[in-house]
């Protein structure tokens, strides 16, 4: 290949990189802080901020005698100063249903849990976006994805010589394929 | 090359396509669907949903086996089968095409095995019928479609409402079962974290009716679902404190039907993780369904509630 279109081409490569770069950077670091949030799911609630506080009320009831008063009293007494509706999942069991909350009664033992739920600022709109929670996101999400493998293949073809991909490059490369290798035979070996 | 200023134009065009596609995620609404025959009822069987296509070929089975028998009694006009997430038909499409063909009730039919946030809150918030907050979130994000149908949408009771479960329980227990005395039960469901009691109490009955048929004593119970982050230890543990007392456990999954995610690799992964298992542990990844309980009791609920219908 002559040196003038090697030439070209290296400048096209470079000119890829840097604009992709710059185009998906706040994507790149959306999906990074999202996978570090979702890879703790065992943990933590991504998405959402859910407040609970455990209630005694100092009384028992009976499923069968409970009235809208006693509702509103229970409400009350998580700070709630009117419900939408109630339900009794078990015989033992009533949820009451506020705007932005719920309050599950255990009616044997006189206690309740009040759950406040909210989205978690932040990682609540990059987790939409990293879990396709938005349905034609799919495809940009694919673009994405490919456009990634264009903008790593081209990191690596961007410089020449002994820091190039001939040179330090390959060793590197190669190094960082090991932890991925020994996860994977790890994994097979169980 | 780019100028700066087409550039500037081209990210403003892209940032208002993003934006009108935002705005557009609206409720299409009823318009345009003909008026509500009085008196026709639908029947929509719900189930959870799964990945596994042998999962949902069962679903569809269980309609197919029920469908003449529920038209037969002449006050219900049609049947069909829903998933709650994962998969098409959802909730919402299928009301849509109840309400397009002019229903007036659906009886919705959930074929799950006892109460859980899906069938106490999700299904009812799908519906129209509950606002439950963290439903309309969670739904949201795992983009199940809400809505309200023009048909009156009635909830039938859960499949704990009877002794099909201890039946079902039974009669595979026998299918493994070798010598009682030496044999302990152990049972895993799904289960459901706000109604672990519930959970337990029904799976107690069931190996409690086990032990009175068989005399297999012993029993334990493990979790397979949400409520243990889908962990194959649960099935390790619970089979691990039947051999403790007994020289075998037999193990029965507890699902309404069979996913190779539950049955195989965490079921089965959670057994192969007991010491011994192959000459201690009798497994068979099978589910509750089919079974001819079942069918008669989706068939006998429906009638049941066409008529209230019907006479209200």
């Amino acid at each position: 290949m002559k040196t003038r279109t090697r030439d070209s081409l290296r400048k096209l490569n470079n000119i890829l990189h840097r604009d992709l770069g710059y185009f998906f950077a706040g994507l790149i670091i959306a999906y990074s802080l999202s996978g570090i949030a979702l890879n703790h799911i065992d943990e933590w609630n991504p998405d959402f901020i859910i407040s609970k506080t455990t209630l005694n009320f100092e009384r028992t009831y009976d499923r069968r005698s409970i009235t809208d008063e006693d509702i509103a009293t229970l409400s009350s007494r998580a700070g709630e100063s009117s419900f939408r509706l109630y339900d009794f999942p078990s015989e033992r069991q009533v949820k009451i249903y506020f705007r932005n909350a719920t309050l599950l009664v255990d009616l044997e033992e006189g206690t309740g849990e009040y759950e406040k739920i909210s989205r978690r600022p932040l990682f609540y709109q990059v987790n939409v976006l990293h879990r396709n929670s938005v349905k034609w996101w799919k495809w940009a999400s694919d673009i994405f994805a490919g456009t990634l493998i264009v903008i790593t293949v081209t990191g690596m073809l961007m410089l020449r010589g002994r820091n190039g991909f001939a040179g330090r490059g390959k060793w590197l490369i190669s190094a960082g394929m090991i932890p991925p290798l020994i996860a994977v035979v790890i994994q097979h070996m169980q | 090359m780019l100028r700066i200023p087409s550039l500037k134009t081209g990210l403003m065009a892209l940032l208002c396509l993003f934006f009108l596609a935002a705005c557009a995620d609206g409720d299409p609404g009823s318009a345009g669907q003909p008026t509500p025959d009085s008196g026709k009822i639908g029947v929509l069987l719900v189930s959870h949903g799964s990945h596994s296509e042998t999962w949902r070929n069962t679903l569809f089975e269980l309609e197919n086996n029920v469908r003449d028998a529920i038209l037969d009694g002449g006050t219900v006009s049609g049947t069909k089968t829903a998933f709650m997430e994962y998969n098409e038909p959802s909730i919402a499409t299928r009301l849509k095409e109840f309400d397009e063909e002019g229903y007036s009730d659906v009886i919705l039919v959930p074929i799950l095995l006892t109460v859980s946030s899906h069938s106490f809150d999700d299904i009812p918030t799908i519906v129209g019928l509950k606002d439950n907050p963290e439903s309309i979130e969670m739904l949201k994000l795992e983009k199940i479609e809400r809505y309200t149908p023009r048909a009156n949408v009635r909830i039938t009771p859960l499949l704990d409402f009877g002794r099909i479960l201890r039946k079902n329980v039974l009669r595979r227990t026998r299918g493994l079962s070798k010598n009682p005395a030496d044999e302990g039960l152990v049972l895993i469901g799904y289960g459901s974290e706000p109604y672990e009691q519930e959970w337990a109490e029904l799976f107690d009955s069931a190996a409690m009716h086990v032990a009175g048929e068989t005399g297999i004593d012993t029993h334990s119970i493990g979790w397979c679902g949400h409520i243990v982050r889908y962990s194959l230890d649960s099935t390790a543990a619970a089979v691990n404190r039947v051999l403790e007392k007994k020289k075998t456990a037999i193990v029965i999954p507890s699902l309404v039907a069979f996913d190779e995610n539950f049955q195989i690799r965490i079921i089965g992964g959670g057994i192969e993780k007991v010491e011994g298992h192959k000459e201690r542990v009798r497994y068979k990844p099978d589910a509750i369904l089919p079974d001819p309980d079942v069918e008669q009791w989706v068939v006998d609920i429906s009638t049941e509630y066409a008529e209230k219908i019907l006479n209200q």
